[in-house]
């Protein structure tokens, strides 16, 4: 009877007070700046009257048009994909590897960590100097072996600036995925592993047939983590390139950083980064409804 | 997993190297920083024969060793970055404990509260993560403009909390939802109110939770780079923006970058060893338990 009454009381409890703080920063700082970028997106910056006007839907037909905008949105998809089957492979991988209890290990671990405290801008600076054509030791090593003409720089290279990026990319975040999958990894039960090794099953297959089916929630969450900041990549090609040679390396977030701060285009920068915004939304949640994630 | 010492062996020696390089890149960048000028430009790279200097140190944090030991003469110079330092340290642990603070608050009433839309609003939480700053940060930048809120702690200290909102909260529910609920309701048969169980059983209980929730905050507010390019131009700074600043129309001082970056990593390193029992659910959002 007691018990039954708290409980009411447990639930009859309003929430509205302990949520309120959260709800209006959310409300000022995310639904605030999405309907201002859409009222935006209709407007446009005239310098010469140093006002905004409106335009209508000129900013979204200019899109549509804008070469340079499908451009950077295959360069921003390209980047998302490598990057994530490079570091979902390697990063699973390493976990395998670094999965014991052996001496030392825990010391590895702790190392491999040092990679994510890094500010993402500084490592872009640290990959900038050791790609440099000169005196950089990525750039000299690749040299030496003859897999890089000296004639081309690593990052003013059309054909290369994008991979000089994703090396930067891929090892600071190859660490996160051992991290994550290594945690995976100790949490799943022996029995299974017990039942196929006494079946004689190879060691391809234990990973193929058990390792992975189990391991799959924790693979979807480290795409969604992952991809998400994946897909609004920014400080690597902005220290590294800032977008080019040519525009090879512009990413979304980038070019419509670069519409709004750099060439005052104000609406169009708006309409650039709303669109970042919903393939966002929609890829996420889908991959959340397929892969059935769950918070 | 296999037995044979050979086995054994050749895995050790396999992660040592993986390890290893995974770590060139920091070993190589701390390395520059010791570096004077003519040991950084060189072909081929020097790795290991080079003369240690604390020239850049002393350039970027006033910080000399002299005979006398270590000291330190705050001092000028475009690349005196000591202040920048304090200004990341001050944005950091502000929004820190705003954004722990508020997402406390909110995670405890989303962990233990029944209400209509409790899935639907965490879900709102987590959609707010996706948005790109960048289209935060245009908007922001017109109102911080009207406000007058560019260059001040109080915009940095807003957005960056924003920014770890849903991190915070995701996490903090989490950490929540491990505490029995029957604690909270033999609490309430004893005549606590909710604000009572709250301040004294459940927030003593999360303790751990609430210090790895900090901490990732702290490190991600360290490292965040476009809220802060955006968000000051002149009298604040903090350090990921201001590396920047070596790069100049006569060569990039990389010597006194890599003093910066290399400084720059150890307290953040520090912070995160000590919570590295929570790390993965904190990098994940609360989603995966360790």
């Amino acid at each position: 009877m007691r018990v039954a009454q708290a409980r009411r009381l447990v639930i009859s409890d309003h929430p509205l007070p302990w949520l309120l703080p959260l709800v209006a920063i959310l409300l000022v700082f995310t639904v605030y700046p999405l309907i201002y970028n859409i009222w935006l997106s209709f407007h446009e910056f005239v310098p010469r009257r140093r006002a905004l006007e409106f335009v209508g839907t000129e900013n979204w037909v200019q899109l549509w048009n804008d070469t340079r905008f499908w451009q950077s949105l295959v360069i921003t998809f390209t980047y998302f994909a490598i990057a994530l089957v490079f570091e979902l492979v390697l990063g699973m991988a390493i976990a395998l590897l670094l999965d014991s209890d052996g001496f030392g290990f825990g010391f590895l671990r702790g190392v491999l960590t040092m990679t994510l405290v890094i500010p993402p801008a500084i490592v872009g600076m640290m990959y900038l100097l050791m790609e440099d054509p000169q005196f950089g030791v990525i750039s000299y090593l690749l040299q030496s072996i003859g897999l890089l003409n000296s004639n081309n720089p690593i990052l003013a290279t059309a054909s290369t600036a994008l991979a000089g990026v994703l090396v930067a990319e891929i090892w600071q975040w190859t660490p996160f995925m051992v991290l994550i999958f290594l945690a995976g990894l100790r949490a799943l039960p022996p029995e299974p592993y017990e039942a196929a090794m006494i079946d004689g099953a190879s060691s391809f297959q234990i990973f193929r047939r058990i390792t992975l089916p189990m391991m799959s929630k924790v693979i979807a969450i480290a795409v969604l983590v992952r991809g998400i900041d994946l897909f609004r990549v920014f400080d690597y090609v902005f220290v590294m390139t800032s977008g080019g040679p040519g525009a090879s390396t512009y990413s979304l977030s980038l070019y419509a950083w670069q519409q709004t701060f750099s060439f005052v285009k104000w609406g169009y920068g708006a309409t650039l980064s709303l669109v970042t915004l919903v393939i966002i939304l929609v890829i996420a949640n889908l991959f959340i409804r397929i892969a059935k994630v769950r918070w | 997993m296999n037995g044979s010492v050979s086995a054994r062996m050749l895995r050790t020696i396999a992660a040592w190297v993986v390890v290893a390089i995974f770590f060139f890149p920091i070993y190589y960048w701390t390395s520059v920083a010791f570096k004077h000028g003519n040991d950084i430009f060189n072909r081929p790279p020097k790795l290991f024969a080079f003369t240690p200097t604390f020239d850049n140190f002393q350039k970027v944090f006033g910080i000399s060793l002299g005979s006398g030991g270590i000291t330190v003469t705050p001092g000028g110079g475009n690349f005196y970055m000591a202040p920048r330092v304090w200004d990341s340290i001050v944005i950091a642990t502000l929004s820190t404990v705003l954004a722990v603070a508020i997402a406390t608050l909110a995670a405890y009433a989303l962990s233990r509260m029944n209400f209509r839309g409790r899935h639907s609003f965490v879900g709102w939480v987590l959609s707010t993560r996706m948005m790109p700053p960048v289209a935060v940060a245009v908007p922001m930048f017109f109102i911080y403009k009207n406000f007058g809120l560019i260059d001040t702690y109080t915009g940095m200290v807003l957005i960056h909390a924003l920014m770890n909102l849903p991190l915070a909260v995701l996490l903090m529910k989490s950490f929540f939802d491990d505490i029995p609920s029957e604690i909270d309701e033999s609490a309430i048969v004893d005549g606590a109110s909710r604000f009572m169980i709250f301040r004294r059983i459940v927030l003593p209980m999360a303790k751990g939770g609430i210090a790895a929730t900090a901490v990732l905050c702290f490190i991600f507010s360290w490292t965040e780079f476009l809220f802060a390019l955006t968000l000051t131009t002149t009298s604040l700074k903090t350090v990921p923006v201001v590396s920047s600043t070596f790069v100049t129309s006569i060569g990039t001082a990389w010597g006194n970058m890599a003093a910066l970056g290399a400084a720059s990593i150890i307290p953040a390193f520090i912070f995160i060893l000590l919570v590295q029992k929570h790390l993965v659910r904190g990098l994940t959002m609360g989603s995966l338990k360790q």
